[in-house]
């Protein structure tokens, strides 16, 4: 044991900073070493974010989505809860809450057509459940899936046809 | 007698101290693993935080899991603890700030606490509750740690001083 022994708060002041460094030290180099490493600096863009296994991105914008929309060779899918839809929704969208998707995917399974494009859509920037929705049509087979990102709030803001049903 | 007494609480009190400092550090250390093994699917969960900006989320994720690793030895095997008890009780404080944070805007995001998997469930007020607990038990060994302990040393007793001291 020391004679003089330094107050548990002087200790803490230089552990916290090493354990800090000792932490960043290990986690930069493992994942540098490791085969699934991640970048240390991450590209969190919309068009990144919303993208498929491949890498390519599933991002619609408005105006196209609009166009297809007019010509109605696109099946809009919203993929918030169905109280949500119910509120309001893109007109003529179909509802499959990601939440239970396999029950609703059933029930409008007849009305998606595999020759037009479908674009999912929920609300928010960040709101994922439309590109989870589109990478699960994707895997049912439907091949032209296109997420309207934030689609809900770009829509109705654009003053685009709405529809609510109860 | 009456020392005797004494002693035999703060002996109780320390066992306690050990019990819940073992305990946490399985806690940091149960939390560090599946986060280590899955970095990307992390990285998204703290992105869904919406917290930090894009630029630092791949970073945090990368270098929390270890950070928690880290800690969870040094409580789990009696090592720098003044340093590694105050870093988990900001950490846990952190966190509940985000979690408590998110609750309030109404962000439905899963917690990323435990596990990556979106099993888990979405984070809720019993994820928050769930923190706060850690986080008490993180505040009692950092008032043993820096005030108790100190504490009996100063005062002198040898016995104690003895014992306390590492």
């Amino acid at each position: 044991m020391k004679g003089h022994q330094s107050h548990p708060i002087q200790k803490a002041m230089w552990q916290v900073p090493a354990l800090l460094f000792l932490a960043a030290l290990i986690a930069v180099g493992v994942n540098h070493w490791r085969k699934d490493g991640i970048p240390l600096i991450g590209d969190w863009s919309a068009e990144a974010r919303f993208s498929d296994a491949a890498g390519q991105s599933l991002v619609i914008d408005l105006d196209q989505a609009r166009r297809l929309h007019e010509i109605q060779e696109a099946v809009f899918v919203d993929a918030r809860s169905e109280s949500l839809y119910r509120d309001g929704h893109i007109k003529g969208a179909l509802n499959i809450p990601w939440q239970e998707v396999d029950r609703y995917f059933v029930e409008v399974m007849d009305r998606l057509d595999s020759e037009k494009a479908i674009i999912t859509y929920c609300d928010g920037e960040t709101c994922e459940l439309s590109h989870e929705l589109a990478l699960f049509l994707r895997e049912m087979g439907f091949e032209n899936v296109r997420v309207l990102v934030n689609g809900w709030t770009v829509w109705k803001d654009a003053g685009l046809p709405v529809d609510a049903s109860g | 007698m009456k020392a005797m007494e004494k002693k035999k609480t703060s002996k109780t009190g320390r066992g306690v101290f050990h019990a819940l400092r073992i305990f946490l550090g399985a806690v940091f250390l149960y939390a560090s693993y599946d986060k280590i093994l899955h970095p990307e699917v992390f990285a998204q969960a703290v992105y869904n935080y919406q917290i930090l900006p894009d630029a630092a989320v791949n970073l945090v994720s990368l270098v929390l899991p270890w950070l928690e690793l880290l800690l969870g030895l040094c409580l789990i095997f009696n090592f720098w603890l003044p340093g590694a008890i105050l870093t988990g009780t900001v950490l846990l404080a952190i966190f509940m700030a985000a979690l408590a944070f998110n609750q309030i805007r109404g962000l439905d995001i899963y917690c990323g606490c435990f596990s990556t998997s979106t099993e888990e469930g979405p984070a809720d007020l019993w994820t928050v509750a769930r923190d706060l607990a850690f986080f008490l038990i993180a505040v009692y060994l950092a008032v043993f740690v820096f005030f108790i302990r100190t504490a009996g040393v100063r005062k002198k007793d040898s016995t104690a001083a003895e014992t306390i001291a590492e």
